[in-house]
């Protein structure tokens, strides 16, 4: 049975590979960019988790309509974010980066539909809000946090000397949007399973 | 990269020749819209289990070829060494990204056992690598010798059992690869293909870092 990444030990000293090829510590500014990614998909699992665990049989049809289009949109981002990570991994300019497939801005581009449709069921926000309420909105929040921390990290691979770099352009615009549509996601969530948003007083 | 996909190819099973006691060579029609890179690989269904095997062809061949290890109480493995010849078989594919990239510096192959399938492949899409070492236990397993002799500019088969003939016009090394590599491959830069079992790629990799520091390493074990 074939592994590709079954390389039981070889990363035991610090050292990893980039998708190109080049092995560099564990510490490298790629592989923090993809790991930060690699956080936020599996959080956004958490989410989904959690998310599909909150509707109860006995909810209402517009709950888990609206609960079931969000896991859908949660499922397609962790997809787009393995697609972003692959080209976080791989060195500008390389070979290898001709047998990915474009990041292109479509997926922004849905995230923007995503909380337009989202922000139209949600009265307007007029204060700061806390992080937190229901569960669910508490793991969108944490999401978020992450997926900024994420474009922070991805954000450090922008090397002006190094040429214009349309797909980390495009992760950088999607990472950006994606943490907003998390935010209204979670405000979302609180709608969804009646939990009160809690307003900062300070 | 892909997401993993559907079973939506067939293929006729044309041909099985064995190699040695435990590898034989499938020959497989080429499903009509496949179209691959050498050192993919296609993954075969059989129900509900499915096994993955690096075409060992150019993408330019007319049939298919695998290289197939029959695998002790192996489910697909076994299934593929009696499957009646002329019966269809079901693919995906293709899969992987275990393929030539550039040729920026010396290219470096090692393959132990039936992961010579890949080197196969490229050599057959006219890949010369600087170095091609395959690790076997025996002579009778050095499968493809004539072809990846002249493919690479220079061979090095490696025994780990034996038997060891210093008196041979072409000796084998006795010993594994990554022995030879600490042993006689000049410090450099390189670009290492490797693929094979997980302790040779773990070896070979620990021992790029230490000796060989800037190369690249692209690896795909199986197990």
């Amino acid at each position: 049975m074939r592994e590709s990444t079954h390389r039981l030990g070889s990363g035991d000293k610090g050292m990893t590979s980039l998708f190109s090829g080049e092995r560099v510590s564990k510490n490298h500014d790629r592989i923090e960019a993809c790991g930060a990614l690699d956080e936020l998909g599996s959080v956004l699992g958490a989410l989904a988790s959690a998310l599909s665990a909150a509707v109860l049989p006995s909810a209402e049809a517009a709950t888990t309509e609206g609960a079931s289009r969000l896991g859908s949109e949660i499922q397609r981002v962790q997809g787009e974010l393995l697609s972003a990570g692959a080209w976080l991994a791989t060195t500008p300019g390389s070979a290898s980066r001709g047998m990915l497939r474009p990041f292109g801005p479509e997926p922004t581009g849905h995230l923007e539909a995503a909380v337009e449709r989202i922000q139209a069921a949600l009265p307007p926000l007029e204060h700061f809000i806390l992080a937190g309420g229901h569960p669910v909105a508490s793991w969108a929040h944490v999401a978020r946090a992450v997926c900024r921390r994420a474009e922070r990290q991805a954000l450090r691979l922008a090397v002006p000397a190094s040429g214009p770099d349309p797909e980390l352009a495009n992760i950088l615009a999607y990472l950006n949007r994606l943490s907003f549509y998390l935010f209204v996601a979670a405000r979302y969530c609180n709608q969804l399973f009646g939990t009160p948003e809690r307003t900062w007083q300070g | 990269m892909s997401a993993a996909e559907a079973p939506s190819l067939t293929a006729e099973l044309l041909g099985r020749t064995w190699l040695s006691p435990r590898v034989f060579q499938l020959e497989l029609a080429r499903p009509p819209g496949l179209s691959f890179a050498a050192g993919q690989r296609v993954r075969i269904h059989r129900g509900p289990v499915e096994r993955d095997y690096t075409l060992a062809c150019g993408p330019a061949a007319p049939t298919l070829r695998l290289l197939v290890r029959l695998v002790e109480q192996g489910v697909v493995s076994g299934l593929l060494a009696e499957t009646r010849l002329g019966a269809s078989l079901v693919l995906s594919g293709p899969h992987g990204y275990f393929v030539f990239r550039d040729a920026s510096v010396a290219s470096v192959f090692v393959a132990t056992g039936t992961g010579v399938a890949p080197f196969v492949a490229m050599a057959a899409s006219g890949v010369c690598p600087s170095l091609l070492l395959h690790g076997v236990k025996r002579p009778e397993d050095l499968h493809y010798r004539v072809l990846l002799s002249k493919a690479a500019a220079r061979y090095v088969p490696c025994l780990t059992e034996g038997p060891h003939r210093p008196e041979d016009p072409d000796p084998a090394y006795p010993g594994r690869v990554v022995a030879w590599l600490r042993d006689r491959l000049p410090a450099g830069v390189y670009d290492f293909y490797l693929c094979g079992n997980a302790a040779m790629i773990r070896d070979v990799t620990l021992l790029v870092d230490e000796r060989f520091p800037g190369s690249r390493v692209f690896a795909e074990g199986f197990h």
